[in-house]
């Protein structure tokens, strides 16, 4: 790993060079929001975004896909090298970096999907350095930093930025495209004190320790009720989530009634007939039973396999859902009590 | 746990979504809702490669209409082809029920944990099953029968609605007069055909004697059972860690991956679907 200073206004020539070889991917504004979009003009790319709508995740699990063509008569498939064009994800924040980790341990690990799997192979990261908003919440869950996952990092300096070249070609493209000088003990300073800024600017963290334990103790307190009666199931959560991954699978038959394609779609365990099996048992037939499924999953059943938590604190979900359901309200639920 | 074909496929790099063609071989009705379809793969490679374990499942791919997660009902020591017993009630099922000796379905898998069987041998076997819970239990009983030396004393409850909805009753009625089974057969609601045992399966428990340092008990059936059977086991002093239920679930991708099948902190389709009773014990929603 080295470091490098970037000036701002050279940040174009880093974008121009990039989009001679791939595609540029990065967020720029859609109305009052941001949104993850092909960037045609560097000019267009806004990289002091708070948050983008839907995360990155869109790009790597796609909210609708072909999986494979099928010939129902002789039970032939054919799939398609899943192709995808080199490209490059600019101006990624640190929570969003850290959900593709989190996806990386489902879609390649025991079982490799080899549609996921391209698509990340295809796909440079450029993360950019963010200030948190009231939504934000990755001081519970440490994913304000990031560690690994990306090719090159810019922490904002102000007039410039501080480059992380985390892989070779992250380097040699940096080195290739724009001009960029060596780091400074001044500019160290400037990463200290932006550091600070960081921390200083977040609404307190929510206490997360012991959740597991808690989850399980509280599995049947009412207060599942009060925050999940309300869900509209509407799944809106899920679309949202930077981590969410859960799909459906079907078949759409071609008109000649032989072949036909199988694609899978996202799909949300808030959706009514997520855990429905046939003959028509559901095994979380209530609201409740199903908004507790999702928050048990992401603090305590993805932890149990992997290590980890399944929540990178973006506060997409916190925006998206219409009747105040979120991980904060959950967490500060769940530690609610105990007082001497 | 053995290498299965999964893995096998996983180490060719195949995508693990794909659905390999089959030919259905056979088929035998049951009884008005269920039939047995004996099904082999096409592809020569693929057929040697697949190998499991009972209590796996597959999924089974009916184009155009989907695909579903199906417990294997043949013995392990069978090759060549697997059996799979189906009621008709959903989509793919329904789909599965019109189709014709020498039509083509697609399968995947095998998937998921099965029963120990190998820590199983050399003791006592204790099988209840219930209604259609026979389906995954029958591919069990056939491979203790087809290494029978292996075990000690093998006992079988079985437990239907009514005579007719007995899966497999011919087998069972010809093993009824074995000597290395002891077989115990019941219906809830008894005809004029029927001059067995009228009642609830765990009214057999009074019937039979267990050795609890050795026996391995296995339990299958609609969930309302499992709490029944399982208090009985217990008054036999069964280890809860040597019972072992098979949760049903959706399960789509059968890989972890789709997040369908989940029950409490795991997912069935790669933790299970065959638990120990202790296992499902400490899962949320399990029971």
């Amino acid at each position: 790993m080295f470091f490098r200073i970037l000036q701002k206004e050279s940040v174009s020539d880093l974008i121009k060079g990039l989009a001679q070889t791939r595609e540029v991917i990065g967020p720029r504004a859609k109305g009052s929001e941001f949104v993850f979009d092909v960037i045609e003009n560097p000019d267009d790319i806004v990289l002091d975004y708070t948050t983008t709508l839907l995360p990155p995740k869109k790009y790597f699990l796609k909210s609708k896909e072909e999986m494979m063509r099928y010939n129902s008569k002789t039970g032939q498939v054919s799939e398609d090298e899943v192709a995808v064009e080199p490209r490059v994800l600019f101006g990624v924040h640190p929570c969003d970096i850290n959900s593709l980790l989190l996806l990386d341990k489902v879609f390649l690990g025991d079982y490799v999907d080899p549609y996921y799997k391209a698509r990340r192979e295809n796909t440079l990261i450029v993360g950019v350095s963010c200030m948190p908003t009231q939504m934000c919440m990755c001081n519970a869950f440490g994913t304000g930093e990031v560690h690994d996952g990306f090719d090159l990092f810019l922490t904002d300096l102000g007039d410039s930025y501080y480059v992380t070249c985390q892989t070779a070609e992250g380097a040699n493209l940096i080195d290739k495209y724009c001009e960029t000088r060596a780091v400074e003990p001044a500019d160290v300073d400037a990463l200290q004190a932006r550091i600070k800024k960081f921390n200083e600017a977040f609404v307190p963290a929510p206490d997360t320790s012991e959740i597991p334990l808690l989850f399980d103790a509280k599995y049947d307190d009412p207060m599942w009720e009060e925050i999940g009666d309300p869900c509209l199931a509407c799944g809106a959560c899920s679309m949202v989530c930077p981590t969410c991954y859960c799909f459906n699978v079907r078949d759409v038959q071609d008109a000649d009634g032989v072949s036909g394609t199988r694609v899978r779609e996202w799909d949300s365990c808030c959706f009514s007939d997520f855990a429905e099996v046939v003959g028509g048992h559901n095994f979380r037939p209530k609201r409740s039973d199903r908004v507790k499924y999702r928050f048990y999953h992401k603090q305590w059943g993805y932890l149990s396999r992997y290590g980890e938590v399944l929540c990178v604190g973006c506060g997409r979900c916190n925006t998206a859902c219409k009747v105040n359901i979120n991980p904060r309200r959950v967490l500060e639920a769940l530690t609610k009590g105990g007082e001497e | 746990m053995a290498v299965n074909s999964s893995e096998v496929f996983r180490s060719l790099g195949v995508n693990p979504y794909r659905p390999w063609p089959a030919r259905i071989t056979s088929i035998t009705k049951l009884t008005e809702k269920e039939k047995l379809f004996e099904i082999r793969l096409i592809d020569e490679e693929v057929r040697n490669a697949f190998t499991f374990e009972s209590g796996q499942f597959v999924e089974l791919s009916i184009f155009g209409v989907g695909e579903a997660p199906i417990s294997i009902s043949s013995a392990p020591s069978k090759q060549g082809f697997i059996e799979l017993c189906v009621r008709e009630t959903g989509t793919v099922t329904g789909a599965l029920h019109k189709k014709q000796c020498g039509d083509i379905v697609g399968l995947r898998g095998p998937f998921g944990r099965g029963f120990p069987f190998d820590d199983m041998k050399g003791h006592d076997i204790l099988l209840v099953a219930g209604g259609l819970g026979i389906a995954p239990l029958k591919s069990l009983i056939n491979h203790i029968h087809d290494e029978r030396h292996e075990f000690g004393k093998v006992t079988i409850l079985l437990g239907a609605r009514t005579p007719n909805e007995i899966l497999f009753r011919r087998q069972f009625d010809m093993w009824k007069h074995r000597e290395d089974f002891n077989l115990y057969m019941t219906v809830d609601h008894a005809d004029e055909t029927w001059d067995g045992d009228e009642g609830l399966v765990t009214q057999l428990f009074d019937r039979i004697e267990v050795n609890p340092d050795n026996t391995y008990g296995a339990i299958c059936g609609p969930p309302i059972m499992y709490k029944f059977v399982f208090q009985e086991m217990r008054k036999k002093d069964l280890d809860v860690e040597k019972i072992f239920v098979s949760l049903e679930r959706k399960m789509k991708c059968g890989m972890g991956l789709c997040g369908h099948c989940g029950v409490g902190h795991q997912y069935a389709c790669i933790d299970g679907p065959v638990f120990s009773y202790w296992e499902a014990m400490n899962l949320q929603e399990a029971m």
